[in-house]
């Protein structure tokens, strides 16, 4: 088949549009006046609700870490610790999750296709590192109770074998989700299961369109 | 905030180009809802861009930008759009049946259908191509070069010649 036939071909396609397409304006000017509007508000929403039970959590975490100082004693350190970090872990969730929010706002689509996907597939990506990070705080759920009075000192060393083999494994799998949850795993199923959550699952189709839009800036 | 005025302007315009967004989804979607949700997705970008709509440009220019971004980007959103997307009470075009010859419609499928087997960059391309958009203009839509148009559009041609060569021997 000749170039010419295929753009006729598409061409009969036109031809047929401009002849029988109508378009329901009434229907139209419905959506434009008032479904628009309550989409994108749903969608602020959507990430406004994560964004609030972030703050919660992170005022619990706040509250239990500034009663803990206050208070302070070298019992608490573990304690100081653990939620010190769960506290810092989950303050960076939340700037990614603040940054989405802008990010998703400010898309404008009149740009063009390669620099608007571009953005898109960034902001996907930025999905997964946020995702990546909050497996960081495994460990710390595992020492968080410990106190500096009874831990190791008086207890027996079945114990201290059990809390580190406990804390251990939680760190063995952190570092491994950490370092798993990477592009090249990402059509693995428990990769998609982990990641659902974040808004992730479609992170492999992103990064196929990534790969295509590398391959056109090189011509 | 756009006025009655604004939105008659905007439907004016809508249906003088309603054939672009209708080619687009027809591209990018199979599945006969996706369609729907696509379309009313693309028309509420361009309501939300019309006001900032940059009169250098042509009107179809800017119309593919954004079909093509939303419908690029539309797949992935796939979970998203089912929070944020209301129904369609009823279609928002309407095609009338028509009495084609049964060659050209089956030519037609075919085409769509190679051209919904490309990879998402590809089809932008191939469908601005086959609308006999000047090199310059694509350029302008992708954000490409205009030789790197003119060279991914080669190798898409041969790739679409080749498909109907396939279909014919076959």
């Amino acid at each position: 088949m000749e170039e010419q036939e295929i753009i006729n071909i598409w061409k009969s396609q036109e031809a047929k549009i401009e002849q029988s397409l109508e378009l329901n304006k009434k229907l139209l000017g419905e959506i434009l006046n008032q479904k628009a509007q309550s989409a994108l508000q749903s969608l602020a929403m959507f990430k406004t609700r994560g964004i609030i039970a972030a703050v919660i959590y992170l005022i619990i975490l706040g509250f239990a870490l500034s009663a803990a100082f206050i208070n302070y004693s070298s019992a608490a350190n573990y304690f100081i610790v653990s939620i010190g970090a769960i506290f810092l872990i989950n303050i960076k969730a939340l700037y990614d999750y603040i940054k989405h929010l802008i990010w998703i706002k400010n898309i404008d689509y009149d740009g063009s296709v390669t620099e608007i996907q571009s953005k898109l597939v960034k902001l996907k990506l930025s999905i997964f590192a946020h995702s990546r990070i909050i497996v960081l705080q495994l460990p710390f759920w595992s020492t968080f109770y410990l106190s500096g009075k009874w831990f190791p000192q008086t207890t027996g060393w079945g114990y201290i074998i059990f809390q580190t083999a406990f804390t251990a494994l939680f760190t063995y799998v952190a570092f491994w989700l950490y370092k798993n949850q990477s592009i090249e795993n990402a059509d693995k199923k428990w990769f998609k299961v982990l990641i659902a959550g974040s808004g992730g699952k479609s992170l492999v189709k992103a990064m196929e369109l990534y790969k295509e839009l590398e391959g056109y800036k090189e011509g | 905030m756009q006025t009655n005025k604004d939105s008659n302007k905007f439907l004016e315009m809508l249906d003088d180009h309603k054939g672009i967004i209708y080619k687009i989804v027809n591209s990018y979607c199979r599945d006969e809802e996706d369609r729907k949700d696509l379309a009313q997705e693309i028309i509420i970008q361009l309501w939300k861009s019309f006001d900032r709509y940059d009169s250098r440009f042509k009107y179809s220019t800017w119309i593919y930008r954004i079909a093509l971004n939303v419908s690029i980007s539309f797949y992935r959103k796939e979970k998203r759009r089912s929070e944020i997307s209301y129904p369609l009470p009823e279609n928002l075009f309407s095609v009338h049946a028509n009495d084609d010859a049964e060659e050209k419609s089956y030519l037609t499928k075919l085409l769509t259908e190679f051209i919904s087997e490309l990879k998402e960059l590809d089809r932008a391309l191939i469908i601005l191509y086959l609308d006999e958009k000047s090199h310059k203009e694509i350029s302008e839509i992708l954000g490409l070069t205009e030789t790197n148009v003119g060279t991914k559009i080669g190798r898409i041609k041969k790739l679409l010649k080749q498909k109907f060569l396939q279909i014919n021997k076959e």
